[in-house]
């Protein structure tokens, strides 16, 4: 294989994958801990979408500031949403608990699409670069915007990584999510580790979209396309398993960019649902489960 | 007298009460036991005190401060600490990791905290040398121990327990009780309710009986050493 289409094709990779773990390392803590599974994850990615334009092309302000902005504004609409609809819904339904979130996540993700239908029409609002320009080292072609995705995607993750590892409302966190009751007699105010954590997942999908706008431009369906994606990393890193969906994003993203180059474009589906169809079967509880454990 | 329950009435719906005008009294540094048949309301009685559920009638002291109404994630700020039934280890964290949280109330003091995790090491040297290990892959006994130990970093005053031998290997039980009475013997007063009524005589001071949600018997332990199978007889 020639070297330099390998290189090209692992930055293509990384790029789209750092956008799949993301997104999964959010769908993932807000499962780990709260047991629900977000439909509308890919509606917040959308908002992130809608911010980064907003500040990017219409206010004309750098492209950091954007991304800033993406992800505060998806923390305070996950907390808000944790805190006005989850939360409530969450001390009535008892041990329906499962299927209300799906009914209530879906109907969210409905209502997101069409409001940003209703506010900002169906046209395609995307910004050409955050960084212009190219380099060249032989025959692999460099382009910026590629690299600051992916450099500020790792930093989001690894940041994330020392927060919920290190910091000890990370720790609370994971506790939260491994015996809540156990974490409630410890004085932990568990409702509060749930806002918290669904704030994160969202601001992180909101980080995601405000990164691909050059890739993905805003628009009321924005979300669809990565939320797909996120489900397939979860379920290759194993639900509730923030390592496993660091690794399966990449995984995902370095398998697209290979099918697509070596196959043809729309094959990348099929090889990655094949996989996700064969872990379903040979490995339910995801590749990067610790031996033992059960789905 | 540290844990005064009076009069305390409470169930799960406010028409359907399970406790009936309930008093208890757990003295300062001593071993209280509540035991009863299936359905007495000894596990409603441990929510209510720690406030899972809300007494709709009837209060409940500690240390002469009434208690009643506050959260769960509160009580171990007032000095209740409670340790529920069935494993309760954060089983992917490591040992250290899991008493460091038993910590959480006191986490920005930082001396402090480390003055009790040393002072847990010195009590539990089977933790210390396995702080690294994820609490998940100790033994049933060792988790037990991990679980009692984590009660103990913010060094409350009283501590409630829901049914020490639930999922235990029958040969550890022995061993949960021994540390139950090293707890005692360390000054902390002690509330637990029990199934396994001969081996929680064994290590309490004082008894109380519940039975259909009220108050049935109560005495030193002397009082039940010869009567208490008469009691059990009236459960049947």
């Amino acid at each position: 294989m020639d070297l330099s289409i390998f290189i090209q094709l692992i930055v293509l990779g990384l790029v789209r994958g750092s956008m799949y773990a993301l997104m999964g390392v959010g769908l993932s803590l807000i499962f780990g801990i709260m047991e629900i599974v977000n439909f509308a994850h890919g509606e917040l990615f959308m908002i992130g979408c809608y911010i980064m334009y907003f500040m990017a092309a219409m206010l004309g302000l750098p492209f950091p500031l954007g991304i800033l902005a993406s992800g505060v504004g998806l923390l305070i609409v996950g907390v808000i949403l944790e805190k006005g609809l989850i939360s409530p819904l969450r001390k009535k339904a008892g041990r329906e608990w499962l299927m209300d979130s799906f009914v209530l996540t879906i109907g969210l993700m409905v209502i997101f699409q069409n409001l940003a239908l209703i506010i900002f029409g169906s046209v395609q609002r995307g910004i050409p670069y955050l960084v212009a320009g190219q380099s060249t080292f032989g025959d692999v072609v460099f382009i910026y915007d590629h690299l600051v995705i992916l450099s500020l995607a790792f930093l989001t993750v690894g940041l994330l990584w020392y927060f919920i590892k290190y910091t000890s409302l990370g720790k609370a966190i994971r506790a939260t999510s491994q015996h809540s009751e156990a974490a409630q007699t410890l004085g932990i105010d568990v409702s509060r580790m749930y806002a918290v954590a669904f704030g994160i997942g969202a601001a992180l999908a909101g980080i995601s979209g405000a990164l691909l706008i050059t890739l993905f431009p805003a628009n009321p369906n924005a979300g669809m396309g990565p939320v797909l994606k996120s489900f397939v990393v979860v379920i290759l890193g194993g639900l509730g398993n923030i390592k496993g969906a660091i690794a399966a994003g990449i995984l995902v993203g370095l398998l697209e960019a290979f099918a697509v180059f070596y196959l043809a474009g729309g094959w990348q589906n099929v090889i990655v649902f094949s996989v996700v169809i064969a872990v379903l079967v040979f490995k339910p509880a995801g590749l990067f489960a610790p031996a033992g454990e059960r789905p | 007298m540290t844990l005064e329950i009076e009069h305390v009435t409470s169930g799960y719906i406010k028409e359907v009460p399970i406790l009936m005008d309930v008093n208890i009294v757990a003295n300062q540094g001593s071993l209280t036991g509540i035991i009863g048949p299936n359905g007495a309301g000894k596990s409603t009685l441990l929510k209510t005190i720690y406030g899972y559920l809300r007494p709709s009638q009837g209060d409940i002291f500690h240390d002469g401060k009434s208690i009643r109404g506050l959260k769960p994630d509160q009580m171990l700020g007032q000095g209740i600490a409670h340790l529920i039934q069935g494993h309760s280890v954060f089983p992917a964290m490591t040992v250290e990791e899991n008493l460091e949280l038993g910590g959480w109330i006191i986490k920005h003091d930082r001396k402090t905290l480390d003055r009790a995790l040393d002072e847990v090491y010195q009590h539990y040297p089977l933790l210390k040398s396995k702080r690294r290990m994820v609490a998940g892959a100790l033994s049933g006994g060792e988790q037990r121990t991990l679980e009692i130990a984590r009660l103990t970093m913010t060094h409350p005053r009283t501590i409630l327990i829901d049914e020490p031998s639930v999922g235990l290997m029958p040969k550890l039980v022995d061993t949960v009780y021994e540390e139950i009475v090293k707890l005692k013997e360390l000054g902390y007063t002690i509330l637990i309710v029990d199934q396994k009524v001969h081996k929680c005589l064994d290590v309490v001071d004082y008894i109380y009986v519940l039975r259909l949600g009220q108050n049935s018997h109560h005495g030193p332990k002397e009082d039940f050493v010869n009567t208490i199978e008469d009691v059990i007889k009236e459960w049947i």
